[in-house]
């Protein structure tokens, strides 16, 4: 594992933190979930359903959208909210970021 | 191994003794994914992200520990198996099953990343040696666990 710097600059200094914190509370953070090769269809149908609660036609039509567009757009939420869903999709070891809008 | 039954919360099912061995053999390899393998975005990039990042992977290694122990528990002690006059059952929560499905997507994972992340679709086959075959047949192994269970569950529960 790459060793991360401590930062010299915290988060915060020098803007006004307001305005970072209202930018982190707007729904404008993408969960994605990206292709690979490996994970089965029917275990990323199951994960979608289990981390999101969505009945199987909605999971397969996300998890399809994966195998045949390489990604797709899980949903758009707050940064603490697509943080959380990002830490449960790979908790499943899914290939998932959250991307800015 | 096949789902027998679902008993209240509890699914059922038979497994044979060296379906019992080959599924311990993939769990003792738990965990195979290095908790730096996940990457919280692909663009972002601050002071920021890498605190977010460090936090992921604390979260992931929590996460790892909990599962860990489950599997320890689940090699260490018979609890989980009841042996009948012509098999083993199995029985297992839901709850039991979701940990059992993260483990095994782990090693199946982690032996395709050790396998060197092939992707034939993208023009990186497989590349077979002695040492790759036992990566594949790991992989293959989880991958059917996986499917046993995935298959247990979605045929016990109202939809």
């Amino acid at each position: 594992m790459a060793a991360t710097a401590t930062p010299e600059v915290r988060p915060g200094i020098g803007r006004d933190e307001k305005t970072d914190s209202q930018t982190e509370r707007e729904p404008g953070y993408l969960v994605i979930c990206w292709n690979d090769p490996v994970n089965l269809m029917d275990y990323v149908t199951h994960v979608f359903q289990v981390v999101f609660g969505w009945k199987r036609q909605k999971a397969e039509v996300h998890m399809l959208q994966v195998h045949n567009q390489g990604k797709s757009v899980l949903t758009r939420e707050s940064m603490e909210k697509a943080e959380f869903y990002v830490h449960q999709l790979q908790q499943y070891s899914l290939h998932a970021t959250m991307e800015r809008d | 191994m096949k789902l027998l039954r679902t008993k209240r919360d509890k699914l059922v099912f038979e497994i044979s003794l060296p379906e019992k061995r080959l599924l311990f053999e993939v769990l003792r390899l738990y965990p195979l994914i290095t908790t730096a393998h996940h990457r919280l975005s692909k663009t972002a990039r601050s002071a920021k992200q890498d605190e977010n990042q460090r936090l992921l992977e604390e979260s992931l290694t929590a996460q790892r520990e909990v599962n860990r122990k489950n599997v320890r528990a689940m090699l260490g002690q018979t609890g989980h198996f009841e042996t009948t006059a012509s098999s083993l059952h199995l029985t297992l929560s839901r709850p039991e099953i979701e940990w059992l499905l993260q483990v095994l997507n782990d090693v199946r994972i982690g032996s395709w990343i050790a396998l060197g992340s092939p992707d034939p679709e993208q023009g990186k086959p497989f590349v077979f040696d002695e040492k790759a075959v036992t990566h594949f047949r790991t992989m293959e192994l989880a991958g059917a666990f996986q499917m046993v269970f995935l298959n247990a569950l979605s045929g016990s529960q109202a939809t």
